[in-house]
């Protein structure tokens, strides 16, 4: 018994305990991925059970690949001076007449797999179970009597049920792997290439380099295809023609059988595109025009852009409002197809409202901030009001509340292009903002607004796609009447819009956007707005925001 | 099998019985076991009472059982084949000061001599024969005196030439300054934060306690004068590191209450060091004092042992300090890494053993004119080696206490050895108790290091 008992650092390091380290056992060893690199552990539990070999962690439960009637565990010669090994001796010999008799001769037919495991009054059914499950069940027998059933579902169905004991699997007195090993087979799935590892690795130590779900390659030179940008694939498909791409699957399982398998990602591993940006990238990268973009010369130049940048939010956010009662909705039209279009389109263009209003809020944020932090010589927010012009594809245009014609819809899209001029100017503010002597959370914000709006673009080419087949007629088939509301019919609509604007001027006002009574009266405002808005509506009328 | 010590270079030639090579530890709190202190090795072990009292005993079975258990003799307390040039220097920037304590060793901070300040192309030489000799280790460049405060352009000036020369040779520094706090303006608290300065105050106590021998010269109180001016580096310490250290005279040994009100003062490292050496003679602890000061000592930490019971850090830093030492076993042969890892520079240039020696020809080892003296310093540390001291080598507690103070040994002679064996022996007791019932039950963190 021990007398004796190390207290401090030096004295653990001093005492001298015998055997190996615990991190030296087989059973302690970690396994990266399967097959492990270090240590495959399922190399030795395909022997768990003396005289019977199995494929453990294959597809399905655990199928029986061998017998083999000379195992030494099925030996009494075995365990001579090992009483504390041994299994009763009648069960080793019963086992061992089975395996050497007609159970092993049916056995060893093929087609067999382990249907349950029997250990201390409690039964397992694998049969069914995924091989990893199945093999984590047959990890978790201990040593001692194990009773088994295996199946044979094929040919002449049968049940053979073996009593035996789970293989102590290093003797108890040298340590030594029981002999029933054959040379080469713990360690036979060692040397795999990296490249399994990464295929199957589900500890995300990959994470970085191994993206799940990508989005596909956008065409150079052109606008960015909507279906593209909105189509998650998987990154890891076989199939890599680009025309035969389809949408990946919301599961892992879902998406596996069309992924790269072990030998084919040996092979192919250099297919796997460079992702950049989210998307898949074959080419040499070209930045996107924020890269390029040229930062203002002064705090008070990005502040004044932020100020105009306000306005056009505001504008458009209600040029979109207004232009959404002008879309029909489902009860007004004829068909699924149609119904759905209409359905999607209205949520879509209000889904955009929204954002845009969010960007007004954020955009007035950073000005705040870089008042707050003293950037700027002057106060310059905060900005609710209205932009006369937008910006149009080549020019300008004036502001319009306006029914959502096709040549309506197609200044939407060009307001929010990519590279346009909204997004132009926030690249501008961007840059800025990424100098070091401004706030990292600024930048983020300009990054968030920024991508947002690369957002806009494709949810507005997804509408005009969405319409385009009802959109034959003139008017368009999807379009109502809509007017301005009467200055009168208005009123009650845009006295609650200038109580929002008065609510939110207020709010901005006050430190970092933290009154949040005056916001949350502005959010309760806008759900009379809206119900304002559908009464007006319903009349072929649409809130005469200005 | 028996094993013998084998003694770190050439014993004396009168050794009339071999050292201790344990110590025996009875332990007698409920389901706490008896220890036993091996020597060699810091090492600390648990052991079952009937071999305990076997040991006690002298059984000579006993004594086997324990050696073959205890394992190896780790590596021996000899020095490195050639020693290494220091990694710090303090530097005597002032060698003055404008409080007038009863007790300073420094003598006002003239250590006997004229007032004096370090002019600024002395700072830079020792800086730069520390950095050149450090081969990219880290540096530490401390300021004292006196009252380094007072010299407050070469102080500035030194950080930022370290900085700049660490830089240029890739090596990292650190600061660390010994302060009676009565000086520091805002700038030093930027400079002392943005530094990550390990800033060392000197105060007794609270204003009480403080001040009946920490005297300013114009009158007030050198407690509230020091507190008004730390005030904002203790509220907000940034990347610096205050500790606070207080002196025990020998009229009044009280420990417990030193530590509560530098507690209060907003100090969260406090530490005690008991008078030896001092210009009035009256105030050094005399022969019938140490009991009493042990007694002090344990009152305190019984305190802390509650403190941290209820979840705290500890704040008494003898005791803390002193527990991660046992914990990891330190051995030392030396006190202190005086004229081998450190060397003090006074304010003419010249290099002493330390801060505690600057200008006592004994302690000189060289000028930052020539560069350091290896010989010097050799031969020093050779002579204090503890297995060379009496009556250290036949000590169970040499290798924790390193001999003590080399500067107050060779003045005052070793005083209080019971005292260091008796705070020694507690604090080894101490240990096992806070391993056993907090460190391995819920607070593995304690020790800074995990402990399974």
């Amino acid at each position: 018994m021990a007398k004796i008992f190390p207290l401090n650092l030096t004295a653990r390091a001093a005492a001298i305990v015998p055997g190996n380290p615990v991190t030296t056992r087989l059973e302690g060893g970690v396994g990266n991925c399967f097959p492990g690199l270090e240590f495959d552990h399922r190399n030795l539990d395909r022997r768990f059970f003396p005289g019977l070999v199995f494929a453990m962690g294959s597809s399905t439960g655990a199928p029986l690949v061998a017998v083999d009637a000379a195992d030494p565990d099925l030996s009494p010669a075995k365990f001579e001076g090992l009483p504390a090994d041994a299994p009763p001796t009648a069960v080793q010999t019963a086992l061992r007449l089975a395996l050497n008799g007609a159970e092993g001769q049916a056995l060893g037919e093929g087609g067999w797999s382990l249907d349950s495991i029997a250990q201390g009054g409690k039964t397992i059914t694998l049969s069914n179970l995924d091989g990893m499950i199945a093999w984590r069940l047959v990890r978790s027998l201990e040593p001692g009597p194990v009773d088994i059933v295996l199946t044979r579902a094929a040919g002449q169905p049968r049940r053979i049920t073996l009593n035996g004991w789970r293989r102590r699997f290093v003797s108890t007195r040298s340590g030594v792997i029981s002999e029933a090993y054959q040379p080469g087979e713990l360690t036979q799935s060692l040397c795999s290439p990296w490249m399994h590892d990464f295929r199957d690795c589900a500890c995300t130590y990959w994470a970085s380099n191994h993206p799940d779900i990508v989005l596909g390659e956008q065409a150079l030179g052109a606008d960015p295809d909507p279906v593209i940008e909105e189509t998650p694939i998987d990154w890891l498909r076989s199939d890599r023609a680009a025309a035969r791409t389809p949408a990946a699957e919301g599961t892992e399982a879902g998406n596996r059988d069309a992924q790269m398998d072990h030998y084919e990602i040996n092979e192919r591993w250099q297919d796997l595109s460079m992702v950049l940006q989210g998307h898949e990238n074959s080419r040499v990268f070209s930045p996107r025009d924020v890269e390029a973009a040229n930062p203002f010369a002064s705090t008070d130049g990005l502040a004044r852009e932020l100020v105009k940048l306000c306005k056009l939010e505001q504008t458009v956010a209600l040029e979109y409002l207004y232009a959404l009662y002008s879309v029909k909705d489902a009860s007004q039209v004829t068909g699924k197809n149609f119904k759905d279009a209409v359905t999607f389109v209205r949520h879509e263009i209000l889904a955009i409202a929204v954002s845009e209003m969010r960007h007004l809020r954020w955009a007035n944020q950073l000005i705040w901030e870089l008042e707050h932090a003293g950037l700027t010589t002057q106060k310059f927010g905060p900005e609710l009001g209205l932009s006369d012009k937008v910006p149009n594809e080549g020019g300008e245009r004036d502001r319009a509340l306006r029914p959502l014609t096709p040549a309506v819809l197609t200044d939407f899209i060009a307001v929010e292009k990519p590279s346009g001029t909204l997004d132009g100017a926030y690249a501008r503010v961007l840059a800025t903002l990424r100098q070091p002597q401004y706030p990292e959370a600024l930048k983020q914000l300009a990054e968030r607004i920024l991508a947002d709006g690369m957002q806009h673009f494709t949810r507005f080419r997804e509408i005009e796609r969405v319409l385009a087949p009802f959109a034959t007629g003139n008017p368009p088939a999807y379009l109502q009447n809509l007017t301005k509301a009467s200055k009168a019919a208005g009123k009650a609509a845009v006295d609650l819009y200038k109580g929002i604007l008065a609510d939110l001027e207020s709010a901005y006002q006050s430190g970092d956007m933290e009154d949040a009574a005056r916001i949350a009266d502005a959010r309760a405002a806008m759900f009379t707005l809206k119900n304002e808005a559908d009464k007006l509506a319903k009349a072929g009328t649409g809130v005469p925001y200005f | 099998m028996t094993q013998l010590i084998t003694l770190s270079g050439n014993p004396p030639s009168h050794t009339p019985e071999p050292p201790p090579r344990w110590r025996l530890i009875d332990v007698d709190r409920p389901g706490g076991r008896p220890l036993v202190f091996v020597v060699k090795g810091s090492r600390l072990f648990g052991v079952e009472r009937d071999l305990f009292e076997a040991l006690q005993a002298g059984v000579a079975d006993a004594e086997r059982v324990l050696m073959e258990a205890v394992g190896e003799t780790p590596r021996g307390q000899d020095f490195a084949a050639r020693l290494p040039e220091p990694a710090a220097i303090s530097l005597n920037i002032a060698q003055s000061c404008n409080l007038s304590c009863t007790y300073c060793y420094a003598d006002e901070g003239r250590f006997g001599g004229k007032a004096q300040f370090m002019a600024v192309s002395v700072a830079f030489q020792a800086i730069d024969r520390l950095i050149d000799g450090a081969q990219g280790r880290k540096v530490t460049v401390g300021f004292i005196g006196g009252e380094p405060f007072l010299n407050r352009e070469v102080l500035y000036e030194s950080v930022a030439y370290t900085r700049e020369r660490a830089r240029a040779k890739g090596c990292t520094a650190g600061f660390s300054a010994t302060t009676n706090g009565t000086l520091i303006n805002a700038d030093d608290v930027r400079l002392l934060r943005d530094n990550g300065f390990v800033v060392s105050v000197s105060l007794d106590g609270g204003a009480i306690l403080n001040d009946r021998h920490r005297r300013a010269s114009s009158g007030v109180s050198g407690f509230d004068m020091a507190l008004s001016s730390l005030r904002p580096l203790l509220e907000n310490p940034g990347k610096a590191r205050v500790a606070v250290r207080a002196t025990v005279a020998r009229d009044d040994l009280r420990v417990a209450e030193r530590i509560e009100e530098l507690a209060e003062a907003g100090f969260t490292e406090i530490g005690v060091s008991p008078l030896r050496t001092s210009p009035d003679a009256r105030l050094v602890l005399r022969d019938d004092d140490w009991q009493r000061l042990l007694e002090e000592m344990i009152r305190a930490s019984e305190r802390e042992w509650r403190r941290v019971r209820s979840g705290a850090g500890f704040r008494f830093s003898n005791l803390a300090i002193a527990l991660k030492q046992l914990h990891a076993g330190s051995a030392k042969p030396l006190p202190c890494g005086s004229a081998a890892n450190y060397v003090s520079v006074s304010a003419q240039g010249e290099y002493f053993t330390c801060h505690r020696t600057i200008d006592d020809a004994r302690f000189s080892l060289g000028s930052t004119a020539d560069g350091l003296s290896m010989r010097q310093r050799e031969s020093f540390l050779n002579a204090r080696h503890v297995d060379r001291q009496e009556p250290c080598r036949a000590c169970w507690a040499r290798y924790l206490c390193g001999g003590g103070c080399h500067a107050e040994v060779l003045s005052a002679g070793r005083s209080g050895c019971d005292y260091i064996r008796g705070w020694l022996e507690y604090c080894l007791e101490f240990y096992d108790r806070l391993l056993q019932e907090m460190v391995l039950r819920e607070r593995p963190d304690l020790l800074g290091r995990e402990v399974i």
